[in-house]
């Protein structure tokens, strides 16, 4: 079981909600977040189940024109 | 009572807006920031990249301590639901209600996607974003980024990160004049303060550049000089310029010009018509 982080495999988390995930990837803030291509609010994650095969990008800010 | 340029309800000083990408070093970017003195500064988001030591946290901290007004982009969305998308992100990551709204429509010129960009702002505004919308001179569209609410529109001088300096001059003045009420700021295309003065002295209400300054060979002097031509394109256009003549005038007064002879056509010339 693994999901899709920013275009890489992890592991899928137990119990499988968007904060663990979070716990174990400890990504620097500040930081955004969506999955399946759908923002997914600061303060919500723990009610953001996720599953298999899971599509997870994680932001930063960076420069910009 | 000090000339400012107000964006949704919020005064700058400063009529130049910055984009932060392509310097060679943060420390070049910090130091053209200080030389401009922008109104703000353009940002944007990227994903994390794994194992990185530094995940855009040096980058946050040289914006919080400039103490600029963010405005993050779209960049590189190519659809409304991307950039519908990206804006709510940014909008959680920057905490700010700003968007520069870019959705592209050709991936060769970079050209807006008109039917996109306005499907986007409708929805943006309706979710409470204050949305500066990267457009053409078209009128049909820049009414309808209007009709969504807009506040601010951005048309472009030439593509984006080709210096080339406004293409389509005619469009722009006219756009000028059939919108004279709204803040228009030129994005994109301007090369050189001489086109930024240029665009100010039109009558537009400010500039945002990038790759003009941050490509220059000296970064940090081509900010300070297209701080000036954007103060001296502004003042040209309050100060209200000359009405252009289609014939030379004099400017010395030709009454009492020794040597005249009485049959010169400009001996016959009133008093009041003498040029000062």
């Amino acid at each position: 079981m693994s999901v899709l982080v920013n275009g890489r495999i992890h592991d899928l988390p137990e119990p499988p909600t968007l904060a663990a995930l979070l716990v174990a990837l400890t990504p620097q803030l500040p930081f955004a977040v969506a999955c399946n291509g759908e923002f997914v609010q600061r303060g919500t994650y723990e009610d953001c189940r996720i599953d298999r095969g899971d599509r997870i990008d994680i932001v930063h800010p960076t420069a910009g024109g | 009572m000090q000339d400012q340029l107000t964006l949704y309800g919020q005064s700058f000083t400063s009529r130049l807006l910055l984009g932060t990408a392509r310097y060679d070093s943060p420390s070049l970017l910090s130091d053209a920031i200080c030389a401009a003195n922008p109104a703000m500064l353009t940002v944007s988001l990227r994903r994390q990249l794994s194992g990185s030591k530094d995940s855009g946290q040096s980058f946050w901290n040289l914006l919080r301590q400039t103490q600029r007004t963010i405005l993050p982009n779209t960049a590189g969305c190519l659809s409304a639901g991307e950039a519908i998308k990206t804006a709510c992100m940014a909008r959680e990551l920057f905490q700010t209600n700003f968007i520069k709204l870019e959705v592209i429509g050709d991936e060769v010129n970079l050209q807006p996607d008109p039917f996109g960009l306005v499907e986007a702002a409708n929805k943006l505004v309706k979710l409470g974003f204050q949305v500066l919308p990267y457009c053409t001179e078209d009128w049909v569209l820049c009414s309808r980024l209007m009709d969504a609410g807009c506040e601010v529109l951005m048309p472009w001088a030439a593509p984006i990160g080709t210096g080339q300096g406004p293409r389509n001059p005619r469009g722009l003045r006219d756009l000028r004049e059939r919108a004279p009420k709204i803040p228009l700021i030129v994005d994109a295309g301007i090369g050189l303060p001489s086109q930024a003065c240029q665009v100010m002295e039109w009558g537009f209400d400010g500039v945002l550049l990038n790759t003009a300054v941050s490509r220059a060979l000296d970064p940090v002097r081509m900010a300070g000089a297209f701080a000036q031509a954007v103060k001296g394109g502004r003042s040209a256009f309050l100060a209200g310029p000359m009405i252009v003549q289609e014939t030379a005038v004099p400017s010395t007064p030709e009454i009492g010009r020794p040597f005249a002879s009485g049959s010169s056509r400009l001996e016959g010339l009133a008093p009041g018509l003498m040029r000062g």
